[in-house]
Protein backbone atom coordinates (compact mmCIF):
# COMPACT_ATOMS: atom_id res chain seq x y z
CA UNK A 1 0.00 0.00 0.00
CA UNK A 2 1.42 3.36 -0.91
CA UNK A 3 1.28 6.15 1.62
CA UNK A 4 0.38 9.55 0.36
CA UNK A 5 2.79 12.30 1.29
CA UNK A 6 1.37 15.23 3.27
CA UNK A 7 -0.80 17.48 1.15
CA UNK A 8 1.22 20.48 2.20
CA UNK A 9 4.92 20.85 2.77
CA UNK A 10 6.65 22.22 -0.28
CA UNK A 11 6.96 25.53 1.57
CA UNK A 12 7.31 26.27 5.23
CA UNK A 13 4.13 27.77 6.62
CA UNK A 14 5.78 29.32 9.64
CA UNK A 15 4.40 32.82 10.12
CA UNK A 16 1.51 32.43 7.67
CA UNK A 17 -1.97 33.45 8.80
CA UNK A 18 -3.71 30.40 10.19
CA UNK A 19 -6.93 29.19 8.59
CA UNK A 20 -10.35 28.40 9.97
CA UNK A 21 -10.13 24.62 10.35
CA UNK A 22 -6.88 24.66 12.32
CA UNK A 23 -8.22 27.38 14.59
CA UNK A 24 -11.56 25.65 15.12
CA UNK A 25 -9.85 22.36 15.98
CA UNK A 26 -7.53 24.15 18.40
CA UNK A 27 -10.52 25.78 20.09
CA UNK A 28 -12.34 22.44 20.29
CA UNK A 29 -9.33 20.88 22.01
CA UNK A 30 -9.16 23.84 24.39
CA UNK A 31 -12.83 23.43 25.24
CA UNK A 32 -12.28 19.76 26.09
CA UNK A 33 -9.11 20.47 28.07
CA UNK A 34 -10.67 23.47 29.87
CA UNK A 35 -13.88 21.63 30.71
CA UNK A 36 -11.95 18.53 31.77
CA UNK A 37 -9.70 20.49 34.09
CA UNK A 38 -12.72 22.33 35.50
CA UNK A 39 -14.53 19.05 36.15
CA UNK A 40 -11.43 17.66 37.82
CA UNK A 41 -11.17 20.77 39.99
CA UNK A 42 -14.85 20.47 41.01
CA UNK A 43 -14.40 16.79 41.82
CA UNK A 44 -11.30 17.53 43.88
CA UNK A 45 -13.11 20.31 45.72
CA UNK A 46 -16.04 18.00 46.45
CA UNK A 47 -13.69 15.32 47.75
CA UNK A 48 -11.84 17.71 50.01
CA UNK A 49 -15.11 19.25 51.29
CA UNK A 50 -16.50 15.80 52.02
CA UNK A 51 -13.38 14.78 53.88
CA UNK A 52 -13.28 17.98 55.92
CA UNK A 53 -16.99 18.61 56.58
CA UNK A 54 -18.50 15.19 55.99
CA UNK A 55 -21.02 16.63 53.57
CA UNK A 56 -20.85 16.07 49.84
CA UNK A 57 -21.36 18.95 47.41
CA UNK A 58 -23.63 18.46 44.43
CA UNK A 59 -22.58 20.74 41.62
CA UNK A 60 -25.46 21.81 39.43
CA UNK A 61 -24.83 23.12 35.94
CA UNK A 62 -27.68 25.59 36.25
CA UNK A 63 -26.20 26.95 39.44
CA UNK A 64 -25.23 30.55 38.79
CA UNK A 65 -22.19 30.29 41.04
CA UNK A 66 -20.85 27.35 39.06
CA UNK A 67 -21.51 29.20 35.80
CA UNK A 68 -19.65 32.26 37.04
CA UNK A 69 -16.72 30.16 38.27
CA UNK A 70 -16.64 28.34 34.93
CA UNK A 71 -16.64 31.65 33.02
CA UNK A 72 -13.84 32.93 35.24
CA UNK A 73 -11.89 29.73 34.71
CA UNK A 74 -12.32 30.00 30.96
CA UNK A 75 -11.12 33.58 31.05
CA UNK A 76 -8.14 32.55 33.17
CA UNK A 77 -7.34 29.56 30.95
CA UNK A 78 -7.34 31.54 27.69
CA UNK A 79 -6.11 34.84 29.12
CA UNK A 80 -3.17 33.32 30.96
CA UNK A 81 -2.19 31.10 28.01
CA UNK A 82 -2.26 33.96 25.51
CA UNK A 83 -0.57 36.44 27.83
CA UNK A 84 2.16 34.02 28.91
CA UNK A 85 3.05 32.27 25.67
CA UNK A 86 0.63 33.37 22.97
CA UNK A 87 -0.80 29.89 22.70
CA UNK A 88 -3.20 27.55 24.46
CA UNK A 89 -2.89 23.77 24.69
CA UNK A 90 -5.06 23.32 21.61
CA UNK A 91 -3.06 25.89 19.66
CA UNK A 92 0.19 24.19 20.66
CA UNK A 93 -1.15 20.87 19.39
CA UNK A 94 -2.25 22.38 16.08
CA UNK A 95 0.96 24.44 15.75
CA UNK A 96 -0.60 27.91 16.08
CA UNK A 97 0.35 31.07 17.94
CA UNK A 98 -1.28 34.42 18.64
CA UNK A 99 0.88 37.38 17.62
CA UNK A 100 0.29 41.08 17.29
CA UNK A 101 -1.24 42.30 14.05
CA UNK A 102 2.20 43.33 12.78
CA UNK A 103 3.68 39.94 13.62
CA UNK A 104 5.54 40.88 16.80
CA UNK A 105 5.21 38.80 19.93
CA UNK A 106 1.93 39.34 21.76
CA UNK A 107 2.06 41.77 24.66
CA UNK A 108 0.63 40.20 27.83
CA UNK A 109 -2.02 42.89 28.16
CA UNK A 110 -3.18 42.21 24.60
CA UNK A 111 -3.55 38.57 25.53
CA UNK A 112 -5.77 39.53 28.44
CA UNK A 113 -7.81 41.94 26.28
CA UNK A 114 -8.21 39.20 23.69
CA UNK A 115 -9.56 36.85 26.36
CA UNK A 116 -11.94 39.56 27.63
CA UNK A 117 -13.42 40.37 24.23
CA UNK A 118 -13.35 36.78 23.01
CA UNK A 119 -17.04 36.19 24.00
CA UNK A 120 -18.09 39.06 21.74
CA UNK A 121 -17.29 36.93 18.72
CA UNK A 122 -20.00 34.48 19.83
CA UNK A 123 -22.71 37.15 19.66
CA UNK A 124 -25.22 37.05 16.81
CA UNK A 125 -24.65 33.36 16.11
CA UNK A 126 -20.91 33.65 16.10
CA UNK A 127 -20.84 36.45 13.56
CA UNK A 128 -17.53 37.66 14.97
CA UNK A 129 -15.82 34.44 13.86
CA UNK A 130 -16.81 35.06 10.27
CA UNK A 131 -13.72 37.21 9.93
CA UNK A 132 -11.56 34.07 10.15
CA UNK A 133 -13.21 32.88 6.95
CA UNK A 134 -13.61 36.02 4.90
CA UNK A 135 -11.15 38.58 6.25
CA UNK A 136 -7.92 38.71 4.26
CA UNK A 137 -5.79 38.22 7.34
CA UNK A 138 -8.15 35.66 8.88
CA UNK A 139 -8.79 37.88 11.88
CA UNK A 140 -11.92 37.42 13.97
CA UNK A 141 -13.71 40.22 15.83
CA UNK A 142 -11.70 39.64 19.01
CA UNK A 143 -8.49 39.74 16.93
CA UNK A 144 -9.46 43.08 15.43
CA UNK A 145 -10.28 44.55 18.84
CA UNK A 146 -7.15 43.20 20.56
CA UNK A 147 -4.89 43.94 17.57
CA UNK A 148 -3.85 40.33 17.25
CA UNK A 149 -3.60 37.66 14.58
CA UNK A 150 -3.09 33.90 14.60
CA UNK A 151 -0.24 32.36 12.63
CA UNK A 152 1.15 28.91 12.04
CA UNK A 153 4.25 27.93 13.96
CA UNK A 154 4.30 24.51 12.37
CA UNK A 155 7.00 24.01 9.77
CA UNK A 156 5.25 22.12 7.01
CA UNK A 157 8.45 21.65 5.01
CA UNK A 158 10.25 20.08 7.98
CA UNK A 159 7.24 17.81 8.47
CA UNK A 160 7.48 16.77 4.85
CA UNK A 161 11.18 15.97 5.28
CA UNK A 162 10.33 13.90 8.35
CA UNK A 163 7.69 12.08 6.34
CA UNK A 164 10.15 11.35 3.53
CA UNK A 165 12.73 10.25 6.09
CA UNK A 166 10.27 7.82 7.61
CA UNK A 167 9.49 6.48 4.17
CA UNK A 168 13.21 6.12 3.47
CA UNK A 169 13.58 4.36 6.83
CA UNK A 170 11.49 1.46 5.52
CA UNK A 171 13.85 -0.52 3.34
CA UNK A 172 13.36 -3.79 1.57
CA UNK A 173 16.18 -6.05 2.69
CA UNK A 174 16.62 -9.58 1.31
CA UNK A 175 15.84 -12.38 3.77
CA UNK A 176 17.56 -15.76 3.78
CA UNK A 177 14.88 -17.20 1.51
CA UNK A 178 15.46 -14.51 -1.05
CA UNK A 179 12.15 -12.75 -0.37
CA UNK A 180 12.03 -9.11 0.58
CA UNK A 181 10.78 -8.12 4.00
CA UNK A 182 10.25 -4.55 5.15
CA UNK A 183 12.63 -3.51 7.91
CA UNK A 184 12.60 -0.17 9.60
CA UNK A 185 16.09 1.21 9.84
CA UNK A 186 15.17 2.88 13.11
CA UNK A 187 14.46 -0.56 14.57
CA UNK A 188 17.92 -1.87 13.87
CA UNK B 1 93.49 4.37 -72.51
CA UNK B 2 92.69 7.91 -71.67
CA UNK B 3 95.93 9.78 -70.78
CA UNK B 4 93.97 11.67 -68.15
CA UNK B 5 93.15 8.45 -66.31
CA UNK B 6 96.82 7.89 -65.61
CA UNK B 7 97.09 11.38 -64.20
CA UNK B 8 94.00 10.80 -62.04
CA UNK B 9 95.38 7.56 -60.63
CA UNK B 10 98.66 9.27 -59.80
CA UNK B 11 96.77 12.09 -58.13
CA UNK B 12 94.68 9.63 -56.03
CA UNK B 13 97.81 7.88 -54.88
CA UNK B 14 99.05 11.21 -53.54
CA UNK B 15 95.79 12.74 -52.19
CA UNK B 16 94.37 9.67 -50.41
CA UNK B 17 97.23 9.25 -47.94
CA UNK B 18 97.36 13.02 -47.51
CA UNK B 19 93.66 13.13 -46.70
CA UNK B 20 94.05 10.30 -44.21
CA UNK B 21 96.93 12.07 -42.53
CA UNK B 22 94.97 15.33 -42.42
CA UNK B 23 91.98 13.61 -40.81
CA UNK B 24 94.16 11.93 -38.20
CA UNK B 25 95.85 15.23 -37.45
CA UNK B 26 92.54 17.03 -37.17
CA UNK B 27 91.13 14.40 -34.79
CA UNK B 28 94.20 14.62 -32.64
CA UNK B 29 94.08 18.40 -32.58
CA UNK B 30 90.43 18.44 -31.60
CA UNK B 31 91.07 15.87 -28.91
CA UNK B 32 93.90 17.96 -27.50
CA UNK B 33 91.78 21.11 -27.76
CA UNK B 34 88.75 19.62 -25.99
CA UNK B 35 91.02 18.18 -23.34
CA UNK B 36 92.52 21.58 -22.79
CA UNK B 37 89.17 23.38 -22.68
CA UNK B 38 87.35 23.95 -19.36
CA UNK B 39 83.77 23.29 -20.48
CA UNK B 40 82.32 24.23 -17.10
CA UNK B 41 84.22 27.45 -17.15
CA UNK B 42 83.00 28.12 -20.63
CA UNK B 43 79.40 27.35 -19.67
CA UNK B 44 79.70 29.67 -16.69
CA UNK B 45 80.68 32.47 -19.05
CA UNK B 46 77.61 31.96 -21.18
CA UNK B 47 74.70 34.23 -20.25
CA UNK B 48 71.89 31.66 -20.38
CA UNK B 49 69.30 34.27 -19.45
CA UNK B 50 70.21 36.23 -22.53
CA UNK B 51 69.96 33.06 -24.56
CA UNK B 52 66.61 32.19 -23.08
CA UNK B 53 65.33 35.70 -23.70
CA UNK B 54 65.89 35.07 -27.36
CA UNK B 55 63.89 31.85 -27.25
CA UNK B 56 60.25 32.12 -28.27
CA UNK B 57 58.73 29.84 -25.63
CA UNK B 58 55.19 30.34 -26.95
CA UNK B 59 56.20 28.93 -30.26
CA UNK B 60 57.84 25.97 -28.57
CA UNK B 61 54.80 25.34 -26.41
CA UNK B 62 52.47 25.48 -29.39
CA UNK B 63 54.53 22.70 -30.91
CA UNK B 64 54.25 20.55 -27.80
CA UNK B 65 51.28 18.22 -27.43
CA UNK B 66 50.66 18.68 -23.72
CA UNK B 67 48.19 15.82 -23.57
CA UNK B 68 50.80 13.41 -24.85
CA UNK B 69 53.26 14.85 -22.38
CA UNK B 70 50.84 14.44 -19.48
CA UNK B 71 50.12 10.86 -20.47
CA UNK B 72 53.77 10.12 -19.93
CA UNK B 73 53.80 11.76 -16.50
CA UNK B 74 53.33 9.50 -13.50
CA UNK B 75 50.92 11.66 -11.51
CA UNK B 76 51.14 9.50 -8.41
CA UNK B 77 54.87 10.19 -8.13
CA UNK B 78 54.21 13.86 -8.74
CA UNK B 79 51.50 13.96 -6.09
CA UNK B 80 53.70 12.10 -3.65
CA UNK B 81 56.19 14.90 -3.92
CA UNK B 82 53.59 17.61 -3.28
CA UNK B 83 53.03 18.65 0.32
CA UNK B 84 49.29 19.18 0.18
CA UNK B 85 49.22 20.63 3.68
CA UNK B 86 51.67 23.29 2.61
CA UNK B 87 49.56 24.00 -0.47
CA UNK B 88 46.37 24.20 1.56
CA UNK B 89 48.06 26.46 4.10
CA UNK B 90 48.54 28.94 1.30
CA UNK B 91 44.87 28.78 0.25
CA UNK B 92 42.58 31.46 1.64
CA UNK B 93 39.61 29.24 2.38
CA UNK B 94 37.56 32.20 3.59
CA UNK B 95 37.92 33.91 0.22
CA UNK B 96 36.93 30.70 -1.56
CA UNK B 97 33.88 30.27 0.66
CA UNK B 98 32.90 33.92 0.13
CA UNK B 99 32.78 33.28 -3.59
CA UNK B 100 30.42 30.31 -3.23
CA UNK B 101 26.71 31.03 -3.57
CA UNK B 102 25.43 28.57 -1.01
CA UNK B 103 21.81 29.51 -1.65
CA UNK B 104 22.28 28.44 -5.23
CA UNK B 105 23.96 25.23 -4.08
CA UNK B 106 21.10 24.45 -1.72
CA UNK B 107 18.54 25.22 -4.42
CA UNK B 108 20.22 22.65 -6.64
CA UNK B 109 19.85 19.92 -4.02
CA UNK B 110 17.01 17.51 -4.59
CA UNK B 111 15.88 17.27 -0.98
CA UNK B 112 13.53 14.38 -1.67
CA UNK B 113 16.35 12.37 -3.19
CA UNK B 114 18.66 13.44 -0.39
CA UNK B 115 16.50 12.16 2.43
CA UNK B 116 15.90 8.97 0.54
CA UNK B 117 19.53 8.16 1.25
CA UNK B 118 19.20 5.60 4.00
CA UNK B 119 21.61 7.02 6.55
CA UNK B 120 20.35 10.59 6.44
CA UNK B 121 16.76 9.37 6.44
CA UNK B 122 17.41 7.29 9.52
CA UNK B 123 18.99 10.22 11.33
CA UNK B 124 16.05 12.49 10.62
CA UNK B 125 13.54 9.75 11.41
CA UNK B 126 15.22 9.17 14.77
CA UNK B 127 14.93 12.86 15.58
CA UNK B 128 11.29 13.13 14.58
CA UNK B 129 9.79 12.03 17.90
CA UNK B 130 8.32 8.70 16.88
CA UNK B 131 4.67 7.83 16.45
CA UNK B 132 3.34 10.84 18.38
CA UNK B 133 5.24 13.25 16.16
CA UNK B 134 4.09 11.37 13.09
CA UNK B 135 0.43 11.60 14.18
CA UNK B 136 0.83 15.28 15.03
CA UNK B 137 2.36 16.03 11.64
CA UNK B 138 -0.43 14.15 9.94
CA UNK B 139 -3.20 15.94 11.88
CA UNK B 140 -1.64 19.34 11.29
CA UNK B 141 -1.08 18.74 7.60
CA UNK B 142 -4.68 17.61 7.18
CA UNK B 143 -5.95 20.69 9.01
CA UNK B 144 -3.73 23.00 6.97
CA UNK B 145 -4.85 21.26 3.79
CA UNK B 146 -8.47 21.97 4.71
CA UNK B 147 -7.56 25.57 5.62
CA UNK B 148 -6.11 26.08 2.16
CA UNK B 149 -9.06 24.35 0.50
CA UNK B 150 -11.54 26.67 2.25
CA UNK B 151 -9.37 29.69 1.48
CA UNK B 152 -9.43 28.87 -2.21
CA UNK B 153 -13.23 28.63 -2.21
CA UNK B 154 -13.69 31.86 -0.27
CA UNK B 155 -11.38 33.64 -2.70
CA UNK B 156 -13.34 32.22 -5.61
CA UNK B 157 -16.62 33.20 -3.98
CA UNK B 158 -15.52 36.80 -3.44
CA UNK B 159 -13.75 36.85 -6.83
CA UNK B 160 -10.60 38.27 -5.35
CA UNK B 161 -8.04 39.04 -7.98
CA UNK B 162 -5.23 40.19 -5.71
CA UNK B 163 -3.53 37.62 -3.50
CA UNK B 164 -4.21 37.82 0.22
CA UNK B 165 -1.30 38.71 2.51
CA UNK B 166 0.41 35.54 3.60
CA UNK B 167 1.83 36.72 6.90
CA UNK B 168 2.07 39.74 9.19
CA UNK B 169 4.76 42.25 8.08
CA UNK B 170 7.21 41.39 10.85
CA UNK B 171 7.13 37.73 9.91
CA UNK B 172 7.55 38.27 6.18
CA UNK B 173 11.40 38.52 6.14
CA UNK B 174 11.73 35.27 8.08
CA UNK B 175 9.34 33.64 5.64
CA UNK B 176 11.24 34.98 2.63
CA UNK B 177 14.47 33.40 3.85
CA UNK B 178 12.88 29.98 3.97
Amino acid sequence: MSVRPPAVGMVSLVGHYAGSVSRFLAYAIDLVVGAGLFALALAATSFVAEVVTGHSINWNRSNIVVAIIFAAWQFFYFGYSWAASGRTVGMAILGLRVVQADGAGLDPWRGIVRALVFPLSFLFFGLGFLGILVQREHRALHDLIAGSAVVYTWDARAARLRFLAREAGIRLTPSTGGDAVPVRITDR
Amino acid sequence: MDPLDRLRSVGRRITDPAELIAQQVAERVIELLVGALDINGLAARVDLNAVLRRVDLDEILTRIDVNVLLKRVDMSILLDKIDMNAVLDRVDVGAVVDRVDFNDVVRRIDMDALVEQADLGAVIARSSGGAAGEALDLARSQAVGLDQFIDRWVRRMFRRKHPDPLAPPALLPARAEQ
